[in-house]
């Protein structure tokens, strides 16, 4: 992809005021959305624009991922803002699920029903000219087929997300919204969701999907969303995000045969801010990951001093978000 | 047709197994006693009293209690009501389709209970008009409370609470002690309408402008319910 769909660069990913222009491939946007529910902030202030492609939503559990997601599908209003799919309002238009399907993360399913069903009442309520063969085409793209005739009560929950898909796509929707939609399948089945959603991103739609655990927004998005408390921390494609998880203020544990030693040759380093000495630990902190782990070695050998341990401190997802969140 | 596929996958919904074996058993007990009148032949019960006061004050309101919070505001409850919201249908024929299920079944259940109990009980010079007259008053009422409680589930998520609180306090005592406030209580609709259709068999405040009540209460419920679908906003999240 040559093209960035998102609007805010990295750098400035809250930026896009109203009014601003955004990509003219836009299918989702949201202009200074906020959302609160009674004095809780759930989103805040929160800007972006998202193209074709596979873009994820990434975030802690609790970040507002699902507020998002439910602004974005209709069933939230937004308290201050605009969401807009296809160029329209989202909220109190039943019209624009006409081009938009939403996966919930929720498994509710009708059990009586049997796949094929389920996904043909799907059909019909889009009022699709030919139910029974848009079923049968979604059902295939799941790959479901084999099981399409049993009732979904007695489906895994693997099979429930599946049929839960191909409800979400039987009317060909431009748009797809999937909240957490690798919840509960094993590997073998995120790997064929991962291929099933990467196709139809190659068919020019715009997917977007949620979900609090990095390898799974590393492997499958083109562009990443990071939201953490409510606000969006930084938008863009994955490596530069990687990056700046990467390259962020860290503090390194190291026990050593002499930390006085060692914490005053690193004093000389340019890359490190500072260095305490604590219950026979040296804490230090540096400018960036990297840069660190580059040096460490050769600052503990050209001083004589051996290392017995160098472990980062603080390296959770949680504490990337926060970082990313404070850069701000 | 739209109404029609959403009326059919509510009905297969509503009728799971053990509810509708518990409904039907409720249903069956004021036939039960119409049985036992039935066979005492001596004794002097009113027709009218007997089904005011086991199918009108209770059954009725109970079981459209159950498929009308059934019928939709438990579907936004356990999210299943997702599938239906997110598709390009006017909220208005959603409410139109559950309330027409949840109040057809409850009909389905009410009606002929009411009227085996009264065939069993009335006296034979008064058996037909008195059990057409209890048959229609539970026919509308099946629909207007079936709306109220559709609309109920939609409002709060305490429907089913709300509705029994409703359905057992407000018209099965205070209705009947402060006077005027029969103009709230399905139950006087019912009673005004039988009264009107036989004169005689149940005593009645509103009359025939049961018809109109009935009316107003069942469009306004639908009215509400539309309104208020077309604003509903998942509950819970993150």
């Amino acid at each position: 992809m040559t093209a960035n769909p998102l609007a805010p660069t990295p750098t400035a990913p809250n930026a896009a005021a109203p009014g601003q222009p955004v990509p003219a491939n836009a299918a989702i946007v949201l202009e200074r959305v906020s959302r609160w529910y009674g004095n809780v902030v759930a989103i805040n202030d929160v800007s972006f624009a998202v193209g074709p492609g596979v873009t994820g939503l990434l975030g802690p559990n609790g970040a507002g991922k699902s507020t998002l997601l439910h602004m974005l599908a209709g069933l939230l209003r937004p308290s201050a803002g605009r969401v807009l799919v296809g160029g329209q309002p989202v909220w109190r238009n039943p019209g624009i699920y006409r081009t938009l399907g939403l996966v919930p993360e929720r498994e509710a399913v009708h059990d009586y029903l049997t796949g094929t069903a389920f996904v043909e009442l799907a059909a019909r309520l889009h009022r699709l000219a030919d139910p029974r063969a848009a079923a049968a085409r979604a059902i295939d793209t799941v790959d479901l087929a084999q099981a399409a005739g049993r009732p979904v009560g007695t489906y895994s929950k693997g099979m429930r997300q599946r049929v839960k898909i191909a409800a979400a796509l039987v009317h060909d929707p431009s748009t797809l919204l999937l909240d957490e939609p690798f919840n509960g399948m094993d590997p073998r089945q995120r790997l064929h969701m991962m291929q099933l959603l990467r196709s139809m991103a190659a068919a020019g739609r715009t997917i977007l999907f949620s979900s609090h655990i990095l390898e799974e927004v590393e492997r499958l998005a083109d562009q990443v969303l990071v939201v953490h408390a409510g606000r969006l921390a930084a938008a863009g494609n994955y490596r530069q995000i990687r990056r700046l998880m990467t390259d962020r203020p860290h503090t390194f544990r190291v026990r050593s045969s002499d930390n006085r030693r060692l914490a005053a040759a690193f004093l000389g380093e340019p890359s490190v801010f500072g260095a305490e000495l604590h219950d026979g630990q040296l804490m230090v902190r540096v400018a960036e990951y990297s840069g660190f782990t580059r040096i460490v070695a050769k600052v503990a050998r050209a001083s004589d001093v051996s290392l017995f341990e160098v472990a980062p401190t603080d390296d959770s997802l949680e504490s990337v978000f926060a970082y990313l969140v404070s850069r701000r | 047709m739209i109404f029609l596929e959403i009326a059919r996958v509510t009905v297969r919904g509503l009728l799971g197994r053990r509810r509708t074996i518990l409904l039907v058993l409720l249903a069956a007990v004021p036939v039960l006693v119409g049985l036992l009148v039935h066979a005492n032949q001596g004794s002097l019960v009113a027709v009218g009293a007997t089904v005011d006061a086991l199918v009108v004050r209770i059954i009725l309101p109970l079981v459209a209690l159950v498929f009308g919070t059934a019928a939709l505001g438990s579907e936004l409850e356990d999210g299943l009501a997702v599938h239906l919201l997110t598709k390009p249908i006017g909220r208005s024929t959603i409410v139109l389709a559950k309330t027409a299920v949840a109040g057809s079944l409850t009909a389905a259940l009410v009606v002929p209970s009411t009227a085996i109990t009264a065939l069993l009980i009335a006296p034979a010079s008064a058996a037909g008009a008195d059990t057409v007259a209890l048959a229609v008053g539970a026919l509308v009422g099946s629909y207007v409370y079936a709306a109220i409680f559709v609309a109920l589930g939609v409002v709060t998520s305490r429907g089913l609470i709300v509705g029994l609180g409703y359905a057992l306090i407000w018209e099965g005592l205070l209705a009947g002690l402060l006077p005027g406030s029969q103009v709230f209580s399905v139950r006087e609709y019912v009673r005004g309408i039988a009264s009107v259709i036989s004169p005689g068999v149940l005593a009645s405040v509103v009359g025939s402008a049961g018809f109109l009540y009935a009316a107003i209460a069942l469009v306004a419920a639908v009215a509400v319910a539309a309104y208020r679908l077309a604003r509903f906003e998942v509950r819970g999240g993150d």
